[in-house]
């Protein structure tokens, strides 16, 4: 409609720090999730993937606070006036909580776990669960509630976030389940019962990804002109790399071929391709909604 | 969704612009730079320029741009440590000893006016010149423009400037949509100048 000839630069508020806090959480609710399956649901298959998972769940959950606290300008007080001026009204605050009680639960479900004692261990497994999803879906919620964005503000936002998790959180699983097998035992035996359950279970929940980003854009692109306007920046604009190609392309309908082709899944090469592809893609996801969803100025 | 206030007796400060009496001088923002102390990089305020039309049918639209001090805040509700408040008359504020600098309100702002602070790391944003408001004086932007384009005032009084402004005008604000309920009110506003500036390009970009 007309040139600009004289407005500010606006500022990114949220970009990298953020998009890797996000996506250490979804590999650490995601990892949680695969070690529950044995010993909070008993699903006895999935056994040998609990203790790796736990342990990489804690490991990453006390990584990904770092970045957060990066992009915190002031991260002692931030931590400090979090408990002191609570604002209830606002999903950081939960954000806070949860980060704190999150590895402190997982950490004792780890001893119980590794102690042997299984009363105990499903027991704190259970409350892990609801745990491992709000920590990692209230990353979601942050962002759906940023109301400006149109990209953010859907209520999908959290359970695409969920479904990235646990679907990177398994690649990683697989990866480091080969690794383990393979370089740390002394039989070289990989667990490939194991593996291709895990390889299974990523299909259909890459599945479900797709499925949700393909309702997100439907909607964005019948919703109303910002909604519009988003979706064709990423969809055929300066974000087309990083979306459509490094995210859905690479990141999800690859791996999703190759784990849901027999032939293709019981080839390791290629199963380990799909698992790397997959965690690229995850993180591009991330980066993608995290700064990507905020570039396009408002005003 | 604004609620109304109970007590009339406080002011609720609100600006009116008139954009047929704005003429693009900037003014405005170097009064609020120089007042406030606003590092390089960053505007509490600033006039954006629109040039429309083909030549020699040309006009330039501006659309002077500050908090607009929402009824209804979102920068409020996001808060994570209640750094951001609303004051009794209505100015929303940032208090910089809570403020962390976690920028949740600058993503979830929907007029795009708050920045980070280069220097103290907190978020920074317009306070209507809080500090001369109470000493009984008008904003430095509102005292500078040459042209009164701007005008600031109790919009709990009826025979304020800019409640007279306002009724018997054509008045607009900006995103209204978003229920915030914005105490920034526009004469003449053109719609160029609201548009996402995705379909239009930069002049020096060229």
């Amino acid at each position: 409609m007309g040139k600009i000839v004289y407005d500010v630069q606006y500022q990114t508020s949220m970009a990298f720090l953020i998009s890797y806090y996000f996506y250490l959480t979804g590999l650490s609710a995601g990892s949680f999730m695969i070690s529950t399956l044995s010993y909070g649901f008993g699903f006895e298959k999935f056994k040998p993937a609990g203790k790796i998972g736990v342990v990489v769940a804690v490991i990453l959950l006390l990584m990904a606070p770092q970045f957060l606290l990066m992009q915190v300008a002031w991260p002692i007080k931030s931590v400090w006036n979090h408990f002191v001026y609570l604002n209830p009204v606002s999903a950081m605050t939960y954000g806070a909580f949860l980060l704190m009680l999150y590895p402190v639960n997982s950490i004792i479900y780890g001893i119980f776990m590794f102690k042997g004692n299984k009363k105990w261990t499903r027991i704190f497994g259970t409350i892990g669960i609801p745990l491992a999803l709000a920590v990692h879906g209230y990353t979601g919620w942050i962002l759906a509630l940023g109301v400006a964005r149109d990209y953010w503000n859907t209520g999908l936002m959290p359970i695409v976030f969920l479904f990235s998790a646990m679907v990177s959180g398994i690649s990683m699983m697989i990866l480091l389940i080969m690794i383990r097998d393979y370089f740390f035992t002394k039989s070289r035996d990989v667990n490939y019962d194991l593996i291709y359950s895990l390889a299974k279970i990523l299909g259909w929940l890459l599945v479900v990804d797709l499925f949700l980003v393909f309702c997100d854009y439907s909607v964005l692109l019948y919703s109303k002109l910002e909604g519009q306007e988003v979706a064709h920046f990423m969809l055929f604009g300066k974000m087309f790399l990083g979306f459509v190609v490094l995210e859905n392309l690479i990141g999800k309908v690859i791996p999703l071929v190759i784990v849901m082709v027999p032939k293709f899944r019981e080839n390791n090469y290629l199963l380990i391709l799909a698992a790397v592809m997959n965690m690229i893609g995850i993180l591009a996801m991330r980066i993608v909604t995290v700064y990507g969803g905020q570039v396009l100025p408002l005003m | 969704m604004s609620k109304e206030k109970k007590d009339t007796q406080l002011p609720r400060w609100g600006m009116v612009i008139d954009l047929n009496k704005c003429i693009g001088c900037h003014t405005c923002e170097i009064a609020c730079k120089v007042q406030n102390d606003v590092p390089l990089g960053i505007w509490r305020t600033w006039v954006k320029e629109i040039e429309k039309g083909k030549y020699p049918n040309v006009v330039r639209a501006f659309r002077p741009t500050l908090c607009n001090h929402c009824e209804n805040p979102v920068c409020v509700k996001v808060c994570p440590v209640h750094a951001s408040y609303q004051r009794e008359d209505g100015i929303v504020m940032v208090d910089p000893h809570r403020c962390v600098g976690c920028r949740y309100c600058m993503a979830a702002c929907p007029y795009e006016v708050r920045y980070v602070h280069p220097q103290k790391g907190i978020i920074d944003k317009c306070d209507f010149c809080y500090h001369r408001v109470e000493q009984g004086l008008q904003p430095a932007c509102v005292e500078a423009c040459p042209t009164s384009a701007r005008v600031f005032g109790n919009l709990n009084d009826p025979k304020s400037e800019v409640s007279q402004l306002i009724a018997t005008n054509a008045v607009q604000n900006l995103k209204t949509d978003m229920g915030t309920g914005p105490r920034v009110y526009y004469i003449g506003l053109d719609q160029a100048t609201m548009e996402i500036k995705r379909e239009v390009e930069f002049v020096w970009e060229k």
